[in-house]
């Protein structure tokens, strides 16, 4: 069957007994097919992707030259640029990083991985995709309205937030809490089908340790979500009522409490950038596994301390909050537990280590994208340390510091995270292989520029720079030659890095159309996935022919067999 | 216009059905958004005793009349559970009538209660106060209104014979809504 | 489908077999409790003694909760796992509760106090018989300005908000001024009075000066000040004209 550049979906049809839903360009947009449902998040977290780096670009041009009229863009008024930087920030984490790696890969591989033919709950499944569909048009809508966009800030402080005379966005703010809340309400529903899924309709023979870590991953993250995002919930609303109908829930003059907005929104902020990070590194350690040819140091390790990092997540949410004006001995609790939770992550750090020692190593794409999330990732968290002294964040809060140091966790996360991903299960979705060569040129010229993007902003933050500034010509000591420099350097590394991004797009679509067939299994790798065809038809395997599972997930390098690799399906 | 029900839906590795299962964790993430919310109104009214006031103005009797009202629907709704376990579907799609019956009783009641209240300027930025109250008790109406939408659907299937399992399910759903007033009914009309 | 006992086996519920539950009596516990419950501020009240009401409403409460849980949501036949969720997610509210208290439920702690809830408790205990609060309706600008205990100066905002730039006599030599370009305005000096007026003095400091075709490096203020302020703010200006 030819491919044609828009029948991408192959459906084979043929001997498999699964009722086909509608067909034609219907199928696309009524399915209830977790692998379609996949895509549909997958490519519109990629088209925000490239909105909110395009929203990076026009704020960080007008950073390096202030004043000028950004091409693409034109001069950029300080409202504007409050819009820029608070919708960069939300698009970023809530419709990039969340459905790529939690909605797009957690819908196509958990099924597949544990030999189920769909989630548990199809049209659940659809309709979280339509309430995340909704959160990104009200999301968009919220820029374009009388007033524009939002300014506040993703995290939306009152009363800032509150008061329409103070962010002078009256329409805007409204509609960005609404799209925020809606993206919840959608994760919401989407966490239910992967927790279920995974706890209940595994393959016989697949005991809880024979599932692989990012399936694991993936579904403490959907806990960890459920269990933070309510109180802020509760608080959006409260929020909205305040803009819109005047209450005074977060205005102390009327009984209410700012900070109480800080500590809602914190209590989930913190366990959110888990709810990212416990993905990426699941996605990292499947693949370095693979391409080591070896078994993960410690599973239970891994498993253990990702449960353990997700409570200790529930405890240190104040360290956001410790120079607003918290009760100081609450900032000493909050000091304690943030340091103590570098360690799991830390003894992750080790077994990746530990599993890549001794490995017969495979530089592909994918592999080069685990390696360096382990290296970027590091110093992002080591940063955090810094940050985490609550007598160091009374220099470091609010500065390029915190930044930076986000930065050095948020790109792994959402954009090295993303690429491994999609590199590495390209030729499952799509049933070709990317182009290597392309790939590394791409790799290259993504982390290269990263570095020469976020390093300087390191040095501008330890030099006083604030955040959330529009214009650093108001601050003269701020203001001078060398500091521009950096921050010219990290602009024109980030024009770099833009640039490089074309590759991937040539290389994605290239490939897509005329890339070489895959077959099931091109990286040799043990997990149920690559048991069936590429891509996966309807119901994911023949309903006579489902899988059965024998053996955990990383048996590689076994030396009882020839082939350095075990399938998971394949009886002993 | 849906595809048969997947393979995965039969599958039971914990031993927990799968629609139960999944009702369980609904109940966890709205323990957390209910607790936020009224975590968070228990801080300010022990923060602030001169809500005590504003406080004395809910109507006890009208909020015993829908705490019993909804206790009786919780005990209609187990009693559908008991008779969609014996199979039968007609009695269990009569008993959710009942307790549907309840939820619009509450509501009625309800609205009776707040047209009563901002008549008198007790609106929902009147006092802080009373912005939780609307608030927190709105919040709660909605997912009374939600439930029982849900019940409806429920019950026509089950009179029908079909998915007798979900009655159970919207059963706990309905159980946590009541669970929740129960709450509900002391912080805003007993010890306010 | 026969049989009148009270678990026949339809499904593979995973129910612990054989619960036998007199949901009706359950019922009846529950509506003496209730009645308990809406008795207790009376007794409380009779008594003198608070912390009955409190029992009663919340002790009550709590049992209530456990026989609506356990029995009719067969919480006590479910798997331990079920009941391991639930009790995380109630941990955790305690936690934030625990956690967020010190700072909102408190007004003063070590080292700080929160002035304006002190006051709003003390408005409200010492003043209104209705209860109704304080400033139910007002806008946002009004209660920024009535923040300010003192009033409201030109001269102090001009000093506070316009001085950094513009220099403290007006005179466009601010310290954060020396690195616009263009220098922020001059109101000693008559080239800068050629061709503007009060008017548009008005427009510029609300909406900002790009809105009359001058440099948006002149950001707009006009969420700080009522209009009569904003009046008072360009008669000051106008104050700094020579001649």
């Amino acid at each position: 069957m030819a491919d044609t550049a828009v029948d991408v979906h192959h459906d084979h049809h043929g001997h498999d007994d699964h009722h086909h839903g509608p067909t034609g360009i219907l199928k696309y947009i009524w399915s209830t097919d977790h692998k379609i449902i996949a895509m549909q998040y997958l490519f519109t977290g990629m088209l925000m992707a490239i909105i909110g780096g395009y929203m990076a670009y026009v704020f960080r041009m007008q950073l390096a030259f202030p004043g000028i009229s950004v091409p693409g863009f034109g001069q950029v008024s300080p409202g504007e640029y409050n819009a820029l930087i608070t919708n960069h920030g939300s698009i970023m984490i809530f419709w990039v990083a969340m459905p790529v790696l939690i909605a797009a890969f957690g819908n196509y591989l958990i099924p597949l991985m544990i030999g189920a033919d769909d989630m548990v709950f199809p049209r659940i499944n659809r309709l979280s995709f339509q309430v995340f569909f909704l959160s990104v048009i009200v999301l968009m809508a919220s820029l374009f309205v009388e007033g524009g966009g939002f300014g506040g800030a993703w995290t939306s402080y009152p009363p800032l937030s509150a008061v329409a005379e103070y962010n002078q966005t009256n329409l805007g703010s409204s509609l960005w809490l609404i799209a925020v809340a809606l993206e919840f309400v959608a994760f919401l529903l989407g966490g239910i089908n992967f927790i279920t899924t995974l706890m209940n309709s595994r393959a016989p023979g697949m005991k809880a340790y024979d599932i692989p870590l990012v399936a694991w991953m993936i579904v403490i993250a959907s806990i960890l979500f459920m269990l933070s995002v309510g109180p802020l919930v509760a608080g959006a609303v409260m929020l909205l009522f305040d803009q819109t109908l005047g209450t005074g829930f977060y205005d102390p003059a009327r009984g209410g409490d700012p900070i109480l907005w800080q500590h809602l929104f914190w209590f989930f902020g913190h366990p959110e950038v888990y709810v990212v990070l416990l993905p990426a590194i699941g996605i990292t350690v499947d693949v370095i596994a693979t391409f080591a040819r070896k078994k993960i140091f410690g599973y239970k390790m891994v498993l253990y301390t990702a449960v353990a990092t997700g409570v200790l997540s529930f405890f240190v949410w104040a360290h956001h909050q410790f120079i607003a004006g918290i009760d100081p001995r609450m900032a000493n609790v909050f000091t304690v537990t943030t340091l103590l939770i570098s360690v799991p992550i830390a003894e992750m750090c080790f077994v990746i280590i530990a599993t890549l020692y001794g490995g017969s190593i495979r530089l592909t794409t994918p592999m080069l994208w685990a390696l360096a999330f382990m290296a970027e990732f590091l110093i992002g968290g080591v940063t955090g340390i810094f940050l985490g002294a609550s007598g160091a964040d009374i220099y470091f809060h609010d500065t390029y510091f915190v930044l930076a140091h986000f930065h050095y966790t948020f790109f792994p996360i959402a954009i090295i995270g993303s690429f491994c991903a999609f590199t590495y299960w390209f030729p499952k979705m799509f049933g070709r292989m990317m182009n290597d060569t392309l790939g590394k040129i791409h790799f290259w010229g993504t982390i290269i520029p990263f570095n020469f993007i976020f390093i300087p902003l390191f040095v501008l933050g330890m030099g006083g720079q604030h955040r959330r500034i529009y214009n650093f010509q108001h601050f003269p000591e701020l203001a001078t030659p060398e500091m521009f420099q950096l921050r010219q350097i990290a602009t024109i590394s980030l024009l770099i890095m833009i640039a490089f991004q074309l590759v991937f797009f040539y290389n994605m679509i290239t490939s897509w159309i005329r890339g070489e067939k895959a077959g099931k299994n091109p990286w040799q790798a043990n997990t149920l996935e690559w048991t069936t065809e590429s891509p996966p038809p309807h119901g994911n395997w023949p309903l006579d022919r489902m899988p059965v599972v024998y053996r955990g997930p990383y048996e590689y390098g076994h030396p009882d067999r020839e082939e350095d690799y075990w399938p998971q399906d394949e009886p002993a | 216009m849906a595809n048969a029900k997947p393979l995965a839906t039969l599958r039971s590795a914990t031993g927990i059905p799968t629609g139960r299962l999944a009702v369980w964790w609904v109940l966890a993430s709205e323990v957390v958004i209910f607790g936020g919310l009224l975590g968070t109104y228990i801080m300010h009214r022990l923060g602030h005793p001169e809500w005590a006031e504003a406080a004395s103005h809910t109507q006890t009797w009208i909020g015993a009349i829908n705490t019993f009202v909804l206790l009786t629907s919780s005990f209609t709704a187990v009693l559908a559970h008991q008779a969609a376990e014996k199979g039968n579907g007609k009695e269990a799609a009569k008993l959710l009538g009942f307790t549907i019956l309840g939820a619009l009783t509450f509501l009625v009641i309800k609205s009776f209660e707040w047209a009563n209240e901002i008549s008198h300027g007790y609106t929902i930025t009147a006092n802080t106060f009373w912005s939780f109250y609307y608030t927190a008790a709105g919040l709660h109406a909605l997912h009374v209104i939600a439930g029982a939408i849900i019940m409806g659907v429920v019950a026509v299937d089950a009179y029908r014979g079909r998915e007798l399992h979900r009655v159970e399910l919207i059963g706990i759903y309905w159980h946590f809504v009541d669970v929740v007033w129960i709450f509900l009914f002391p912080l805003l009309y007993i010890a306010k | 489908m026969s049989g009148n006992n009270e678990h026949n086996e339809h499904h593979d519920d995973g129910h612990g077999g054989g619960h036998h539950v007199n949901y009706f009596a359950i019922y009846v516990a529950l509506v003496v409790l209730f009645l308990i419950s809406v008795a207790g501020p009376e007794v409380g009240r009779i008594t003198g003694l608070p912390w009955i009401t409190l029992i009663t409403a919340f002790g009550i409460a709590l049992v209530k909760a456990n026989l609506v849980i356990d029995n009719f949501m067969h919480l006590k036949w479910e798997k331990r796992l079920m009941k391991w969720l639930l009790t995380t997610s109630v941990l955790l509210m305690v936690l934030m509760v625990a956690g967020i208290s010190p700072d909102v439920l408190n007004h003063e702690g070590n080292n700080w106090e929160n002035l304006a809830a002190k006051e709003a408790t003390a408005r409200g205990l010492g003043g209104d018989d209705h209860g109704d609060g304080d400033h139910a309706e007002e806008g946002g600008a009004a209660e920024v300005a009535e923040a300010a205990p003192a009033g409201f100066s030109a001269a102090g905002s001009f000093g506070t908000v316009c001085a950094t730039c513009h220099g403290a006599g007006g005179q466009g030599d601010g310290p954060a001024g020396m690195a616009l370009d263009p220098k922020p305005a001059n109101f000693t000096d008559p080239a800068f009075w050629e061709g503007r007026d009060r008017a548009r003095i008005v427009t510029v400091i609300r909406d900002g000066a790009a809105v009359v075709g001058g440099s948006a490096l002149m950001a707009p203020w006009g969420a700080l000040y009522t209009p009569e302020q904003l009046e008072e703010m360009a008669d000051y200006v106008m104050s700094l004209r020579p001649n």
